[in-house]
């Protein structure tokens, strides 16, 4: 199993460049895509899902290109994007079954999968409830459980964690290390934490490029050394984020404890080992500082 | 505190630039430059008397076009215009806008402003395209702008902004502002044109205050003929006699109706904010089908909802998917039919059986071809979610990310569509398959495949169920119930039928509609 991304560009009519010669080669288990807001996780997500198509470049999945046949890689798909809609008229076994017969489905093992889908997402409860009537969360839920109707060997999922609970996103973050074993999945989040708990591989990507692609223990020792814990009074703090990249900050009774990212720390600093969101911030502020330069 | 007139300027100029850069207002620009070229081609005129139209001076020219801009822009441009409410309840700007102090009169005021700004817009478009075009086809002089303009400005701009507060009170009111509205205003405007013909009270376009002023210059040359007949003339080449109409006295009495009318337009919004749902969820989102015993206040409003009761937190895990045949097109066409009908009321159910029955029972051709006549008329907001219902609920990503999705799905979506008109209509197609009448079978049966394939193309390319609606609503009326040769496809036992080219548009606007899903789904 193998998708691969292979000098992918993405211009929009704005002549926005959404993606910039982008490549990637990905085998089975969680890949975590991570960048800021507008840095084309989206954009990728999409031209994945064969939902748009790119400006250059091309996709291939087991070697099938996907603009000589798009269905190579959408009979395999599972899809949540980041905004989706329901039709509110329908409850969630009518909604499930009808995306099952929109993907090929047969009737009788699309309800199977159905009762069992919703088991998983904890919505059987409510099945005959019309959708218009749901959460946010719960059409999350829905939002999951669709994508996995056809049992796809590749699942992307776009903020998926976005409006559920925490256990429901405990849940979630469980099932797709579950799912991970013989299939691609790729789970685009703002959530660092999300990506921490399961992904075998992470993707950082800002301003439409790829900035960087290593499992995640790669990425922390990149920043091993450089995470370094200072307190100081609540007047200093503004000018400590003028001097150094802060990663957190937090009010204790003897001052404000400051996370932050130096080669060269301030004087009494004490050295901390690194998170995937110091190394998320540190690989993004060299990107951009090289980008500066 | 800015103040007040200072909000209302830039919620009107937000909404108004927010519109006019939308395709549906150029296109409705367009339409009305059209018929402003119609009418100094002499194929739109106003027929008075016996065969009588006025000499192409300012005056003439300007009454003329304006009198098509109240009654053509009152018409389409409540279809470009009734969304304003509704945009702003999608975008969830609404949600926005309700956390302020901002008062739901204001808020109505505004949206009727901007509703007449769009419709005014194209008005100044035909004021400023009237001079060109009189000067182009001058039968007479002298200059004057005055007569050209005053009628734009006495009879038109008033009766938009009737129509952009009209547009608005359907839009709050709740039944009115779902496609039950698109229908319903078309026959309230007929109501207001045929009205206005006769008496000041129903006159929103002018009709009675150009028709008398007319009449009284005709009667100078054509005392007997003048008193019969004011009318529009579209289309066919007729050698009109002429009489020399030097424009509308606006005296102080045709001034304050013409003022009235203002008042009323403004009124209407004031009315409207009484039944403004000021983005309140509970009153905006769509009533649920839960028994009345069942419902509380927390129905209407999912965030009041209660969760589901968490089971005992256990490890999620999946099954694989047991191997499985692929569904066929006949379980698509099933799923897409059900979805087609979900959601309708017992009532419609009810109506629908009814028809059903009288189309079997009638004792005549014309009663029957009568209830066949309601029973397409039954199911147009059916038809009309065909094509656009991915855009309208934003499944589009999940839909067209399905494996050979694009001409799969619209295939089953167009004989769901063609099912409905099958079904409904069964009545009238059984009695003339049993008396072997196969013309007048192929004539229905051209109108089954016509409607909804009519109702998919506009879908597909507009992305919105409101243009299917309103045309479909004015054909029905005008080429079906009133039977115009080449306008009627209902066919039946009239000559006014045209199957083979019902046929054949019914085939075409398919491929329209094949060739619009192509555009929205990148690899079809």
């Amino acid at each position: 199993m193998n998708l691969t991304i292979d000098h992918v560009s993405k211009r929009y009519r704005a002549n926005t460049l959404a993606l910039q010669d982008f490549s990637l080669e990905l085998g089975s288990g969680i890949l975590g895509l991570l960048g800021p807001n507008g840095a084309g996780k989206t954009t990728l997500m999409s031209i994945l899902a064969t939902i748009t198509k790119p400006t250059s470049g091309s996709i291939r999945w087991n070697g099938t290109d996907l603009a000589a046949d798009p269905n190579a890689i959408r009979n395999v798909l599972g899809y949540l994007p980041q905004d989706f809609g329901v039709y509110p008229n329908l409850n969630a076994v009518e909604f499930l079954e009808y995306l099952a017969a929109v993907k090929g489905l047969d009737a009788s093992a699309s309800r199977r999968r159905i009762d069992e889908l919703l088991n998983l997402v904890n919505l059987t409860d409510v099945r005959k409830r019309p959708l218009g009537g749901y959460s946010g969360g719960m059409r999350q839920r829905i939002g999951i459980a669709q994508a996995l109707l056809n049992d796809p060997k590749l699942l992307i999922v776009d903020e998926p964690t976005a409006g559920l609970d925490p256990e429901e996103r405990v849940r979630f973050r469980n099932l797709l290390s579950d799912l991970s074993g013989d299939r691609i999945v790729i789970l685009s989040t703002h959530i660092v934490s999300d990506v921490e708990a399961t992904a075998t591989d992470i993707a950082l990507i800002s301003q439409g490029k790829l900035v960087a692609h290593a499992a995640p223990e790669d990425l922390l020792r990149a920043v091993e050394g450089k995470v370094w814990e200072w307190v100081v009074p609540s007047s200093d703090v503004t000018a400590a984020r003028q001097r150094y990249l802060i990663s957190n900050t937090t009010r204790r009774s003897d001052g404000v404890h400051v996370r932050l990212l130096a080669s060269e720390p301030p004087p009494e600093t004490s050295q901390v080992a690194p998170t995937l969101e110091d190394a998320y911030l540190f690989c993004l502020s060299e990107h951009r500082a090289g980008a500066a330069a | 505190m800015k103040h007040p007139l200072h909000v209302l300027y830039h919620m009107v100029k937000a909404d108004f630039l927010e519109r006019v850069r939308r395709y549906s207002f150029l296109l409705t620009l367009g339409g009305a430059l059209w018929l402003a070229y119609g009418v100094i081609a002499e194929k739109v005129t106003i027929v008075v008397g016996d065969g009588y139209r006025g000499v192409y001076n300012f005056a003439w020219i300007g009454m003329l076009m304006a009198i098509c801009c109240s009654t053509f822009l009152s018409l389409c441009g409540f279809y470009v215009v009734k969304n304003s409410v509704e945009r702003d309840s999608k975008t969830r700007v609404g949600r926005i806008l309700a956390a302020t102090p901002m008062r739901k009169e204001f808020y109505t005021i505004a949206k009727t402003l901007s509703n007449f700004a769009v419709l005014a817009s194209m008005v100044f478009v035909l004021m400023a395209a009237a001079v060109v075009m009189q000067l182009l086809r001058p039968e007479a002089r002298p200059i004057s702008l005055w007569k050209l303009w005053s009628p734009f400005v006495f009879i038109s701009l008033p009766s938009m902004l009737v129509a952009g507060s009209v547009t608005l009170l359907f839009e709050t009111l709740p039944v009115l502002r779902s496609g039950v509205g698109n229908v319903i205003y078309f026959f309230v405007w007929i109501a207001g044109i045929a009205g206005g013909a006769v008496n000041h009270i129903e006159d929103t376009a002018g009709i009675h205050i150009l028709e008398n002023s007319t009449k009284q210059a005709l009667q100078k040359i054509s005392p007997a003929g003048s008193n019969t007949n004011f009318s529009l003339s579209i289309g066919g080449d007729h050698a009109w006699r002429t009489f020399l109409w030097n424009g509308i006295d606006w005296t102080p009495h045709v001034l304050a109706w013409r003022l009235a009318w203002v008042a009323v337009g403004l009124g209407f919004a004031l009315l409207a904010s009484l039944f403004f749902h000021r983005f309140d969820p509970a009153r905006e989102s769509i009533k649920e089908k839960t028994p009345k015993h069942k419902r509380n206040a927390a129905v209407d409003d999912p965030s009041l909802l209660p969760e589901p009761p968490q089971p005992k937190f256990s490890p999620a895990s999946l099954s694989a998917l047991a191997a499985h045949k692929h569904s066929r097109i006949p379980g698509l066409v099933l799923s897409e039919f059900a979805l087609m009908i979900k959601g309708l009321r017992w009532w419609w159910y009810v109506v629908a059986a009814g028809l059903l029955v009288a189309e079997f029972v009638s004792p005549t051709t014309s009663a029957r071809e009568g209830v066949l006549l309601v029973a397409w008329i039954w199911p147009v907001l059916i038809w009309s979610q065909m094509g656009c219902r991915e855009s309208r609920y934003a499944t589009e990503s999940l839909i067209f990310s399905a494996e050979r999705i694009a001409y799969r799905q619209l295939f089953a979506l167009w004989i769901a569509g063609i099912m409905i008109a099958l079904i409904t209509g069964a009545g009238t197609g059984f009695r003339l398959f049993a008396s072997a009448n196969w013309p007048m079978f192929a004539a229905w049966l051209a109108g089954a495949l016509f409607i909804p394939s009519m109702a998919l193309a506009l879908g597909v390319w507009t992305g919105s169920g409101k243009f299917f609606e309103a045309l479909y609503t004015i054909w029905w009326y005008v080429g079906a119930l009133h039977q115009l040769p080449t306008l009627d496809f209902v066919g039946g036992s009239r000559p006014s039928s045209s199957p083979v080219l019902y046929l054949s548009l019914a085939v075409a606007l398919f491929v329209a509609s094949c060739i619009g899903r192509r555009r929205q789904v990148a690899y079809a």
